[in-house]
């Protein structure tokens, strides 16, 4: 886990064509300019020499304050799980996949589509635990049955206390900001510490074209000062709010993820962050955001490529679908954009399991469905190794023609790593198939991630540390299962 | 003549805004109505845009440039329509309500009114009930359009059909709602005359809750 898996293999912009957005991006923020709508932030830029028009909150940024920025924060960032094996080294182009959000439903075992819960978010991480081929937890929905002021600390626990990977999210307000990185202190024992090892990161989102949102910027700033890894994706979709040609959108991509890198980068030079996208296509006949759309998958590798240009780590999208129900198009659709940007290398591709319906619902079975994916793209980027041993001309030889490989202890030395061995493909002849019940897809997924839950639930966070928490953060609710 | 006005609807439909301002011009030189040209070279154009955007032929930015094309064509046609000859399918009222901000859809579902002979009124975003029942008794419209985007303010619709209800004048306008998140139960549910989940549908329910 500590290496991760090297993509880089698909590159889809020439060398020119990367200058040319890349040198468009710096020239939007120093051209057109940014809207910063929060008051502070502002303020901090224009005092580091951005051109704040008078009356205006639209800032313009010299490109050597983004060239310094991006000199000034870490070209790795590692981000930490409660357990040696899931830690996360983000740089170069080390691939790392997991689930994203937030969505609003989940689509459950029972086939039935409702509004998510905390209870989701804690039967989600523990499905996710199962799960090899996802290697971190982004806090999925949106739990409706709390109220808002509860939200961020308790999401954040819930993923927390359910699986030992890291845990990143979204935040909705300042106070929960404050109290999550508080939680995540204690738990991480200090604030230096958390600093160190950082056990969660936070995603803030740029508003597309050219908007810092006010709130956003303030909990950017908040998050910024603790130095707590911070993601700064943007969401630009062709057609709506980003031009209709996929290069004109990556322009905006280059200035938005930048603008706000720098704004980090001047709040707390050094201090970890992770540059993002989030962008896409849109419906043609809606102007509605796609999710599943092969441009999806293209957009990300390109802005993948820009994020190694400027060597900052890199958060990307992937694996999704517009399909309602977890069906072929779940398949295709997932499987082709999670292919590209992980062979594009981007480091931390996240709602690469288990989202579909435009990112709206989570469906427990395509957590399932997309491990399976995942450990098939991660094959992919693993390629062919080619050294003596593995080109075993000498064991040719020996077999000699018309022999066969089967019982060689070379054959069973490699085995295990030449194949990727699936968990929930089926591969029996068809009468074996038959007499097994004739499942598909979806039904083995769904009995596996049965079976999974009903294993009686782990403890992930020591009961002292759950009872000192539950001192200091009163509103925090902890799964009675586990206690 | 006829051959003029076959070739205003293609730049209709085609959204050849210069060209369908020139052709009006041209039409008008010789001799057509304002009424004509709306009803044999404009309204043909936008009739077959969105027959063309039902069947999923025709995208979201073709029909809006063709909306601004009919608008350009309409913009030619005013000085010379006297009142009274103001062609009107009828006046909606229509804006996001309090508390939303977004406003694409509401813009888009205004030109496609617009050009469809529609007179409309756009209070624009966050609009407070209050806001709504002083432009519904002002500029009596036969239909009220909202809009939202946000799971969170769609509940202010019904804040807006109660205000109406509670100002007497409930009956006096059609109410119709869009958006994102509004479905036809949720209308159904506030009490809303009609819902219609995009622009050009919301033309028909207009034409359609006026003729009934």
């Amino acid at each position: 886990m500590q290496n991760g898996w090297r993509g880089g293999q698909y590159h889809p912009l020439t060398e020119d064509a990367l200058l040319s957005i890349h040198e468009g991006g710096l020239r939007l923020l120093e051209e057109v300019g940014i809207e910063v709508n929060n008051d502070r932030a502002r303020d901090i830029l224009a005092r580091a020499g951005a051109h704040v028009q008078t009356g205006s909150r639209v800032v313009r940024i010299p490109r050597r304050l983004v060239e310094e920025a991006i000199r000034s924060a870490p070209k790795s960032v590692t981000l930490y799980g409660r357990d040696d094996r899931y830690h996360l080294v983000l740089e170069e182009n080390r691939v790392y996949l997991g689930t994203g959000g937030t969505a609003v439903n989940v689509l459950d075992l029972d086939g039935v589509r409702r509004p998510s819960t905390l209870d989701d978010v804690h039967l989600l991480g523990r499905l996710v635990h199962a799960m090899p081929n996802v290697h971190f937890y982004m806090l999925p929905v949106y739990p409706h049955d709390l109220p808002p002021e509860d939200v961020d600390v308790n999401r954040f626990y819930a993923g927390l206390s359910s699986t030992p990977k890291h845990v990143t999210g979204g935040v909705y307000t300042v106070k929960g900001v404050r109290e999550t990185i508080r939680m995540a202190q204690i738990m991480a024992g200090g604030a230096e510490e958390l600093r160190r090892r950082p056990i969660i990161s936070f995603v803030i989102l740029a508003i597309s074209p050219l908007r810092i949102d006010d709130l956003y910027g303030e909990m950017l700033l908040e998050i910024a000062s603790a130095g707590v890894p911070v993601i700064v994706p943007t969401e630009p979709q062709c057609g709506s709010t980003a031009p209709v040609t996929l290069a004109g959108n990556l322009a905006l991509f280059c200035a938005e993820t930048l603008a706000q890198l720098t704004l980090v980068q001047l709040v707390n030079p050094g201090s970890p962050v992770i540059c993002g996208y989030v962008g896409t296509v849109t419906d043609p006949r809606t102007m509605g955001y796609l999710a599943g759309a092969v441009e999806m998958g293209l957009l990300n590798a390109a802005a993948a490529q820009l994020a190694q240009y400027w060597r900052i780590p890199f958060y990307a999208t992937a694996g999704m679908t517009d399909a309602k129900v977890p069906d072929a198009q779940c398949g295709y659709e997932s499987a082709l954009t999670t292919l590209l940007v992980a062979m594009a290398g981007a480091n931390y591709i996240h709602d690469t399991a288990g989202l579909l319906d435009f990112a709206l619902t989570m469906s427990y079975e395509k957590v399932v469905i997309d491990n399976e994916i995942n450990g098939m793209v991660l094959r992919a980027l693993q390629g062919v190794t080619v050294d003596p041993e593995h080109l075993a001309l000498d064991l040719i030889g020996e077999v000699g023609p018309g022999g066969n490989f089967l019982a060689q202890a070379h054959t069973v030395r490699h085995l295990r790593r030449e194949f990727y061995l699936p968990k929930l493909s089926d591969r029996q002849p068809y009468e074996d198939w038959v007499r097994a019940g004739a499942k598909d897809t979806r039904q083995r997924a769904n009995e596996l991630a049965r079976e999974i839950l009903a294993a009686p639930p782990v403890r992930v966070v020591p009961e002292e540390i759950e009872r000192e928490l539950k001192k200091h953060l009163p509103n925090l609710r902890v799964d009675r299962r586990t206690s | 003549m006829l051959e003029l006005m076959r070739k205003l609807s293609q730049a209709v439909i085609s959204g050849e805004v210069e060209t369908a301002a020139q052709l009006t011009e041209q039409l008008l030189a010789q001799g057509a109505s304002p009424q004509e040209i709306i009803d044999n070279g404009l309204l043909p154009g936008m009739d077959y845009v969105g027959a063309q955007f039902r069947k999923g032929e025709m995208f979201i930015p073709e029909v809006l440039l063709s909306a601004r094309t009919m608008q350009t064509a309409m913009d030619v046609l005013k000085p010379r329509l006297v009142t009274g000859n103001v062609p009107c399918q009828g006046t909606v009222v229509i804006g996001t309500v309090q508390g939303d901000l977004h406003d694409i859809g509401k813009n888009l579902v205004r030109m496609m009114l617009e050009a469809a002979g529609f007179s409309v009124i756009d209070l624009g975003i966050d609009v407070p009930a209050e806001k709504f029942l002083e432009a519904v008794k002002t500029h009596r419209p036969h239909i009220l359009g909202l809009s939202a985007l946000l799971t969170t303010t769609m509940r202010n619709m019904a804040a807006v059909i109660d205000t109406l209800r509670e100002a007497g004048i409930r009956q006096a306008v059609k109410v119709m709602v869009g958006g994102a998140p509004v479905t036809a139960e949720f209308a159904r549910s506030i009490g809303a005359d009609g819902y219609a989940p995009n622009a050009v549908a919301a033309v028909d329910l207009a034409r359609s809750l006026i003729a009934s």
